[in-house]
């Protein structure tokens, strides 16, 4: 009877899960101000369970130099890392500390990861169907510009998505979410440069 | 009716439960809302141009290191 409940619980889930990924791409704003309300935990806990099949799926494209788990928990930490910060540093700069919820930053930064998941997985799936390295003729340069134009869309989204999720879990306005985000870079930039000399990710998954 | 007015009430609250932004200065603040405007309904209508268009400059700006740079990229999963 329980197993039955969870999993009915799950697959709805996943299907609010499908109906929110399409409002992110549709409907940015609305959706992300719905996700900030949202109190079902198997939600970020089937995006992240997403995450780790991916890990595990290009452990067999990567150097193999660390376990697929390893890299995987290294995400989680990246990925608390990230959302503590701004948590604490909303409740820093706000002056009603009782509306900032943790829960608020974890839900609308864990659906801020799909684009970042998307870019990953497409990325991962044309190195096995076309295998760098790009050469200069015509069809090199032609996926050249395809290639940076696909990587520039996906990055305005995510940044799109990153100042919504800040927007609606810390209530601040523009120029504090600014702010925040020029003080998670001061210390994220040379993390990740730090992350890449170990080999642990070339580009940061977050 | 009371249905529909606590249905209504939950909305209003998730509309305006953040302020609206305010950037100092009025043209700023409209100018701000416009662009936003575009971004907050299907963004992608936006992005998908700009983007080619940064890319074709950065080609034609880069040359050769805009490839090599996408080959340094696809190695970045």
């Amino acid at each position: 009877m329980d197993f039955k409940k969870l999993l009915v619980n799950l697959l709805s889930s996943f299907l609010l899960i499908f109906n929110r990924f399409v409002g992110l791409i549709l409907n940015p704003y609305k959706t992300m101000r719905k996700i900030s309300l949202e109190k079902d935990f198997y939600q970020p806990a089937i995006i992240i369970g997403i995450i780790f099949l991916y890990f595990k799926f290009v452990y067999y494209l990567r150097d193999k130099v660390y376990p697929a788990t390893l890299i995987y928990l290294l995400f989680i930490v990246n990925f608390l890392l990230t959302v503590l910060f701004f948590y604490f540093l909303s409740g820093i700069f706000s002056k009603n500390k009782k509306e900032i919820t943790f829960r608020s930053f974890f839900f609308t930064f864990s659906y801020s990861l799909l684009p970042t998941l998307i870019w990953f997985l497409t990325t991962s799936l044309l190195y096995i169907f076309i295998t760098p390295p790009r050469s200069f003729s015509i069809l090199g340069k032609g996926f050249s510009i395809f290639f940076t134009a696909y990587s520039l869309s996906i990055l305005i989204w995510k940044l799109i998505l990153t100042y919504l999720a800040i927007r609606f879990s810390s209530k601040q306005n523009f120029f504090r979410i600014i702010y925040m985000m020029i003080l998670y870079l001061i210390w994220f930039v040379p993390y990740s440069i730090l992350l890449y000399h170990f080999r642990l990710f070339r580009v940061p998954f977050i | 009716m009371s249905r529909m007015n606590v249905r209504m009430k939950q909305k209003l609250n998730e509309v305006f439960f953040v302020e609206p932004n305010d950037l100092g200065a009025g043209f700023l603040t409209n100018s701000f809302r416009k662009i936003t405007a575009y971004l907050k309904v299907v963004p992608f209508i936006f992005i998908i141009p700009i983007s080619l268009f940064v890319s074709f400059f950065l080609y034609f700006v880069l040359g050769r290191f805009l490839i090599k740079l996408v080959t340094v990229l696809q190695y970045g999963f």
